[in-house]
């Protein structure tokens, strides 16, 4: 991979964005306890994602392809100045992404957080884009253990609420 | 699953890059860290690195004694990919082999669903191998599949990550 040269624009942009002080937490080094085995169904994710912000394909898709516009606008070979990850990734949440309107995308994350879910069962409900109940459970398990259970009626209203969104795109 | 991480870095710049003053400076500071950035591909943690998206905090600089190498802590914000044990995402097929099928996932390449975890489905060689169950439903090469990953694991030398995959369960198996 040829090594990135950073265009003045993506210096420029990170530049603005250099604000002083943000108060939140540095993630530190992972460490699950012996016994808690990895499980995303059970949200057994280990604490620190289970605090760290999640994104939805469709967020990063917004990013990612900004990024890459602005890249666009100072080079005749955008791509060969972004690494292969962020290729790839780009690529990736570009065809799995179910909302592509910025609107769209912030109504996503506003109807979800309505709802008593953990920010990783939100992000793959969004993703996913169940459109039954017994799906819904079915992507997101955890959604029906952890002692604060979303029954049906409540997981029925907010498929309901998301499919507006995607009728009006 | 995409992640927003906040990370806190040491950028090293070297005594020559030192003459720049004030805005040139910052700007060594971060062409540096979006190199160390891209270099470092990804780690066991935190999955891979796709993005810088913010700088939050340049710190104060130290001179390192022997080098006369400046170390400036940078705080920025980032956007990694980690694919976790239990989770179920989307993943296009771009291999077709006797066992098994091979999946990319985000930046993830080597993702891997055996035919052992695709317990209704046939290995049909040919020119264009594919699997196949007895509804028709095709599994080869291009096919948006939705898997569970059943297990990952992180390859130091090659900074990358292996991740099995199954499609037994609800709603799982290739989608249109």
């Amino acid at each position: 991979m040829v090594h990135p040269v950073q265009s003045a624009l993506q210096i420029s942009s990170l530049l603005l964005s250099f604000s002083l002080g943000n108060c939140l937490c540095l993630p530190r080094v992972l460490s699950m306890s012996g016994e808690e085995e990895e499980n995303a169904a059970e949200l057994k994710i280990g604490d620190e994602f289970l605090k760290a912000k999640c994104l939805m394909n469709c967020e990063v898709s917004l990013i990612l392809e900004h990024k890459y516009e602005q890249l666009q606008q100072m080079s005749d070979d955008p791509l060969n100045q972004v690494s292969q990850v962020f290729e790839k990734s780009l690529q990736y949440v570009k065809r799995f992404s179910r909302y592509k309107n910025p609107d769209a995308v912030r109504q996503v994350r506003e109807i979800l957080s309505r709802y008593q879910l953990a920010e990783f069962e939100l992000c793959v409900l969004g993703n996913l884009c169940p459109e039954t109940v017994e799906e819904a459970i079915a992507m997101v398990p955890s959604i029906k253990k952890r002692g604060r259970a979303l029954d049906d009626e409540a997981i029925e209203k907010m498929l309901n609420d998301l499919s507006l969104i995607k009728r009006f795109e | 699953m995409f992640l927003k991480v906040q990370l806190s870095w040491n950028v090293i710049i070297s005594a020559e890059d030192l003459d720049a003053k004030g805005l040139m400076l910052q700007r060594s500071i971060i062409t540096r860290l979006l190199d160390d950035f891209a270099c470092k591909k990804a780690t066991k943690d935190l999955g891979y690195f796709s993005a810088v998206t913010t700088l939050d905090s340049i710190g104060e600089g130290k001179v390192r004694q022997h080098s006369g190498d400046v170390l400036f802590p940078v705080v920025f914000s980032g956007i990694t990919f980690k694919l976790f044990q239990g989770e179920i995402l989307d993943g296009v097929v771009y291999n077709v082999l006797k066992h098994g099928v091979f999946l990319r996932c985000g930046p993830a390449e080597k993702v891997y669903l055996s035919n052992q975890m695709m317990v209704d489905y046939k290995y049909v060689p040919g020119e264009n191998p594919i699997f196949l169950n007895n509804k028709l439903s095709k599994i080869g090469k291009d096919v948006t599949v939705r898997f569970m990953v059943i297990g990952t694991k992180w390859l130091e030398e090659e900074r990358e990550f292996q991740a099995l995959v199954s499609l037994e369960g609800d709603s799982l198996g290739p989608i249109s």
